[in-house]
């Protein structure tokens, strides 16, 4: 029915959308949504609150706490009831009456329709499993599907996400979680302690795999008192393991999934959305979970669609057909507010690019060599041409509390006099060539970082032969510490401890990837981990980077800067650094 | 020998053959084959996982098994498990073909109707300066590669006049025609473009010939209007080699809509190729590479079985 | 010699040669180095900077030059062509002589052979001898090459087989001429004439596809300046800075449209019944 069909694509009427209105405020506006409606009031309702105006432009039905779970005869009663109301009003009776009479049918006949929002980005998950994924658009796509004991919020504190508290035992050696008992998995059973057990077992299990193991090691064992209570044995104080609790690796995934070995075929997870699709490269399903704990998503569904090209993704928000989308390129994010009806989220973030080098192969293993390319390298220069000066140079650690100022740290302004002249020392004068990876994608500067890379460390006969690959390819290649230098792109933490470890303590599980330990720097960063006092943390973890920096056994460049756009049609999206694809499960999409 | 049966005959050979390179050129990958077949993940793979896993693909078998088993595997369709979808690669592959047929076809059809229009039109006029400037441009349209033209398009449509989104996910056919239709329009332009200058060259061609044709002088000389020639007896006739060599030139859209399909973002078969390789998914390298070559050998086949039908001295002549 | 005079006074023959000998000229000034800048160097303050008279064709993000990179790029795109030629046309009149000469069984095999790769829509089978070795300038030239081998080697073939039946070489070896030489006199002097018309048609063909693949990425890895990676590098700054798409493009165009005409131009004088129709 063609009524149908133009009530469904929101309906306009001389050339302004129309909406059956029931507060008498303004009447300039006239939007016309039956559906749309009905989801607001369905919303209202599990959330336990009103709507608040600015969502529902006048439809203020809900606000007098009237059970008001409509199914559409209801609707379509209520607003016979709002053209009664509406008939009072000094205007056209005639256009009333057609327009009430259009939201009766309307209502009547449109099945309650979902909102979706279009989304898109240029890089897609590369797996399943979030104990495993190291991939930011992993792990981006995941954080929709999958919710970790507690999470962060905008300013980096902990916040419950299962649990809805904890608390440290006097000495430290105990953490008590009491979990949300509305917590469910999509399928519908709720989570319990069995499946936070089970989830930091898997975790800790070495067969895993898992890419945060070395922020666990101080778990001893696991209690399940009742199934809403959690009690983790620590070793050992451990400040930071809140923090790492936070992150999508140390996701609580069902005990079931685990017995079964679903995981990383099916995402059954306790997050506000559940998958229903994932077709690698070109689009992913979600579809809200009924059973998620932090009441309704703004929206029905996501569909994710994958193009390659983050410039095309410019073009089909300007055409209309894409919401909301996630940038990495700054080369393309920076058209962005030159646009029209679409808005720039910028967001400074944790993750910081990096030349990592291979100290285990030669002549790396040299510190004198890694030293002469750590001063041979401008940083700035890498920032304004590579990223169009998106980013700031820093230091190792890029969390405001515990980083030091970058001039500080060793060689940090561009020195090719004493790059040549450490060069020199450790007989490397001729210089030498290595190969040097990069993903595509991830990020997308990558080679383009690389090349200003290999023209500045030519400088010192430094030659670097640079090898592009697909990100998947990339990631397992990075994991084996198969590369003499890797462009990468690596996550941070609020915290140096659950940052760093992995790569730089014997134990840490990431040590291929580093192929470095410095006795120094795995004492610093332990201190740091027991100390509870902040003012006695940063002087440690200071040093721990003054260390690092000096040992250089990666050449650090700058933070990075991520961002999302939407189209003025998606409200209620908040940003946050820690989870910028959760935010969008409050995220509503209007017309 | 009779030239059908002859061809008939070498078909299966070269299908035997097609399936021989593509089997062992996967095996020439270097490294492992166990990465092959379960992706570079498996690297971090213990021994004794290893062991049992080459047990379970057979891997220890000699390699003439394997081509074996592998060959009795295809007759019951199974290509094998992708490893980066985990499901079947047959059914990855038959997911994506209908964009991939369908840009092929929409390219063609494109082709056709400028091209042949063209250079029929060329050769009516031949060697006067319209002549010349049709085939200046089929001169032109053959040296462009496709990834040139896609790009020009994007950039003049997309980018300058908004007129045509470039890309977007895809919509199928019978969902909704005229989406769909929007978004193949200028990826089917982009690849057709090409091969519309070379229909307009062998229509040109074919309609030269034809025109010269005895029948033709006998038909004029008679008094016979330069339409009723050209529309009764010549046209059809110069029809059929077009037709029959744009058959063969199907199978090259078929590849070509590789890169098309890369700059313009559609899930077809050819991108899902291109990803195959980048993400080393080798079963499913295997599958596409198979899938299309067999869809090209069929294609071939027939047409070269309806130009032997159509033309009798292929048919009776052997060669 | 009689034949470059026959080229130039054919139209399509000499603006083909002509726009080849400028693309030669600016390959091999950019082998050498001298252009108008060092192509690999970024010139950080001028990036993204539109055609001006200091650089031609304007700079790119990292601020290279466009022509000294385009000269560049023109070399890397004609020596993955000629090797690949030159790989495709040695194995193809190898195995087309083979296969003439020795006949039936050989011939069947040998035919076969070429007709298994020649199953392959040519950028598939490109694409999985990449898919093997990984990408790079010489899997470039491998892939490229074994995809043109079964038209050469046709080619080749066909007149080899009317020649080995015609009297002259039963006379020949009648006088005691080894295999060899009868092979290498007769038989290569009446294939110069083909051979020559295919070679030049590959040379457009294998531009074409060279560049193909360099734009994927699977060809030529950056930063070395291929015509194709240089596209691929301006796409996604195609509204900020056209030029860059603009000009690696035409060069594209123009060359392999100068190996076009010029194949063109060689069929109609040397083979004159495939000659394109005049009325």
């Amino acid at each position: 029915m063609p009524l149908v069909g133009w009530i469904k694509s929101g309906g306009t009427f001389s050339g302004r959308p129309l909406l059956l209105k029931r507060s008498l405020q303004s009447v300039e506006d006239n939007f016309f949504f039956a559906d749309r409606q009905v989801t607001l009031v369905r919303e209202s309702v599990a959330s336990g609150k009103t709507v608040s105006r600015r969502d529902t432009k006048g439809w203020s039905g809900v606000s007098d706490g009237r059970d008001v779970r409509l199914p559409p005869e209801n609707a379509a009663k209520q607003a016979a009831e709002h053209r009664e109301s509406f008939m009072h009003l000094n205007f056209g009776r005639t256009i009333l009456a057609g327009v009430a009479m259009a939201a009766m049918l309307g209502a009547a006949v449109v099945p309650v329709e979902a909102a979706t929002l279009r989304m898109a980005w240029a890089q897609d998950a590369t797996g399943l499993d979030p104990h495993k994924q190291t991939a930011f658009s992993s792990l981006r796509l995941l954080e929709l599907v999958y919710e970790p004991l507690v999470r962060l919020d905008a300013k980096y504190n902990v916040v419950p996400a299962i649990a809805t508290s904890w608390e440290f035992s006097a000495d430290g050696l105990t953490l008590t979680f009491k979990l949300d008992p509305n917590a469910k998995f999509s399928t519908g059973e709720s989570v319990t302690s069995a499946d936070v057990k089970a989830s930091y077992e898997r975790l800790l299990d070495e067969a895993t795999a898992a890419a945060a193991r070395a922020n666990f090691l101080s778990i001893k064992s696991i209690d399940t008192p009742d199934p809403q209570t959690a009690v983790f044995n620590l070793s050992q104080p451990d400040a930071p393991i809140l923090v790492a609790m936070s992150g999508t690796n140390a996701s609580i995934v069902p005990a079931s999934a685990i017995a079964d070995g679903s995981i990383g075929t099916k995402a059954i997870g306790s997050g506000p959305f559940k998958l229903d699709e994932w077709d690698p490269n070109v689009k992913d399903v979600l579809s809200a979970n009924p059973n998620w704990a932090g009441g309704k998503t703004g929206v029905d569904g996501i569909t994710i669609s994958v193009l390659p090209s983050e410039s095309a993704i410019i073009d089909s928000m300007r055409s209309n057909q894409t919401d909301f989308a996630l940038f990495n390129d700054p080369l393309v994010a920076t058209l962005i507010p030159g646009e029209p009806g679409m808005t720039l989220n910028r967001i400074p973030g944790l993750a910081y690019n990096v030349l990592q080098m291979n100290p285990a192969r030669p002549p790396m293993d040299n510190l004198k060599v890694r030293q002469a390319i750590s001063c041979a390298v401008n940083r700035q220069e890498v920032i304004d041409t590579a990223l169009v000066g998106e980013g700031k140079v820093t230091g190792p650690l890029t969390m405001e509390a515990y980083a030091s100022d970058p001039s500080t740290l060793f060689c940090y302004k561009q020195d090719v006099e004493k790059a040549k002249a450490l060069m020199k020392e450790a007989g490397q004068e001729a210089g030498f060539s290595v190969d040097v990876i990069a993903a595509t994608g991830e990020p997308p500067y990558a080679a383009n970082e690389a090349q200003v890379l290999q023209s500045q460390l030519a400088a010192i006969g430094v030659k670097l032969n640079i090898k592009t690959m697909d990100l998947k390819v990339y990631v397992d290649t990075w994991l084996k510490g198969d590369f003499d230098m890797a462009v990468a792109q690596n996550g941070g933490r609020p915290d140096p401890y659950p940052m760093y470890n992995r790569y730089f303590t014997k134990d840490g599980n990431l040590v291929n990837v580093s192929n470095f330990t410095d006795p120094e720097l795995d004492s610093l960063l332990q201190q740091g981990r027991v100390e509870t006092d902040p003012a006695k943390r940063k002087p440690i973890f200071q040093q721990f980077e003054a260390r690092l920096a000096e040992q250089a056994p990666w050449v650090w460049i700058s933070s990075t800067v991520t961002y999302t756009a939407n189209l003025d049609s998606v409200k209620n999206y908040e940003i946050n650094p820690s989870g910028l694809l959760f935010s969008l499960s409050k995220a509503t999409v209007g017309q | 020998m009779n030239y059908l049966a002859q061809r008939l005959l070498t078909f299966p050979l070269v299908l035997l053959g097609v399936s021989l390179l593509v089997f062992f050129a996967i095996r020439l990958v270097p490294g492992d084959a166990i990465i092959a077949m379960l992706g570079t993940e498996a690297g971090l793979l213990t021994e004794a996982q290893r062991a049992s896993l080459a047990q379970y693909f057979g891997l220890d078998q000699p390699i003439v098994v394997q081509y074996g088993r592998w060959l009795m595997g295809l007759f019951e369709g199974n290509l094998g498990i992708s490893v980066t979808y985990g499901k079947p690669v047959l059914e990855v592959i038959i997911a994506r073909f209908p964009l991939t047929l369908e840009l092929s076809l929409l390219s063609m059809l494109i082709a056709l109707a400028v091209g042949i229009p063209a250079g029929v039109f060329a050769a009516t006029r031949a060697d006067r300066p319209s002549d010349l400037t049709v085939r200046v441009f089929a001169m032109l349209g053959q040296s462009t590669p496709s990834f040139v033209v896609g790009l020009v398009l994007i950039y003049f449509l997309s980018a300058t006049f908004r007129i045509l989104p470039a890309m977007g996910t895809f919509t199928p056919l019978f969902e909704d025609p005229l989406g769909n239709l929007g978004q193949m329009i200028l990826p089917a332009i982009t690849l057709g473009f090409s091969f519309a200058a070379a229909v307009t060259r062998i229509s040109r061609s074919a309609m030269l010939d034809v025109l010269s044709d005895d029948y033709v002088r006998t038909a004029r000389s008679k008094g016979a209007s330069q339409r009723d020639v050209v529309w009764g007896h010549a046209l059809p006739n110069a029809l059929i080699p077009v037709v029959t060599l744009s058959g063969v030139e199907f199978g090259y859209l078929l590849g070509g809509a590789v890169i098309v399909e890369q700059i313009f973002a559609l899930p077809g078969l050819g991108r899902l190729t291109l990803d195959a390789i980048s993400q080393r998914d080798y079963p499913l390298v295997q599958g596409a590479v198979l899938f299309i070559a067999f869809n090209f050998l069929v294609v071939n086949l027939l047409v070269d079985l309806a130009y032997a039908a159509l033309d009798p001295r292929i048919r009776l002549g052997g060669k | 010699m009689g034949l470059l005079r026959a080229v130039l006074r054919h139209p399509s023959g000499r603006i083909g040669l002509g726009i080849i000998v400028v693309f030669l000229v600016l390959a091999v000034l950019g082998a050498v180095g001298l252009t108008p800048h060092d192509p690999l160097k970024q010139f950080v303050v001028d990036r993204l900077k539109p055609p001006s008279a200091t650089y031609w064709f304007g700079t790119d993000l990292l601020g290279r030059d466009t022509f000294s990179r385009l000269m560049l790029g023109i070399g890397e795109s004609f020596l993955v062509a000629f090797a690949s030629v030159a790989v495709a046309a040695t194995a193809g009149t190898l195995i087309g002589l083979f296969a003439a000469w020795w006949g039936h069984l050989w011939d069947g095999v040998l035919m076969r052979i070429m007709d298994v790769l020649l199953a392959f829509p040519a950028i598939l089978l490109a694409l999985l001898i990449v898919a093997i070795e990984g990408p790079g300038v010489v899997t470039s030239i491998t892939a490229i090459g074994i995809v043109y081998t079964p038209i050469f080697a046709r080619v080749v073939r066909a007149p080899a087989l009317a020649l080995k039946a015609r009297e002259f070489v039963e006379a020949a070896r009648t006088f005691g001429s080894s295999q060899g030489y009868i092979l290498s006199r007769h038989l290569l002097l009446n294939l110069v004439a083909p051979l020559t018309v295919q070679i030049t048609l590959a040379l457009a063909w294998s531009l074409l596809t060279e560049s193909g693949l360099s734009f994927l990425g699977l060809g030529t890895q950056p930063p070395a300046p291929s015509l194709g990676v240089m596209l691929a590098e301006s796409k996604s700054m195609m509204t900020r800075a056209p030029w860059l798409m603009l000009f690696p493009g035409l060069t594209i165009m123009l060359a392999i449209l100068g190996f076009n005409l010029l194949g063109d131009a060689l069929r109609d004088i040397l083979d004159p019944r495939t000659r394109e129709r005049t009325a």
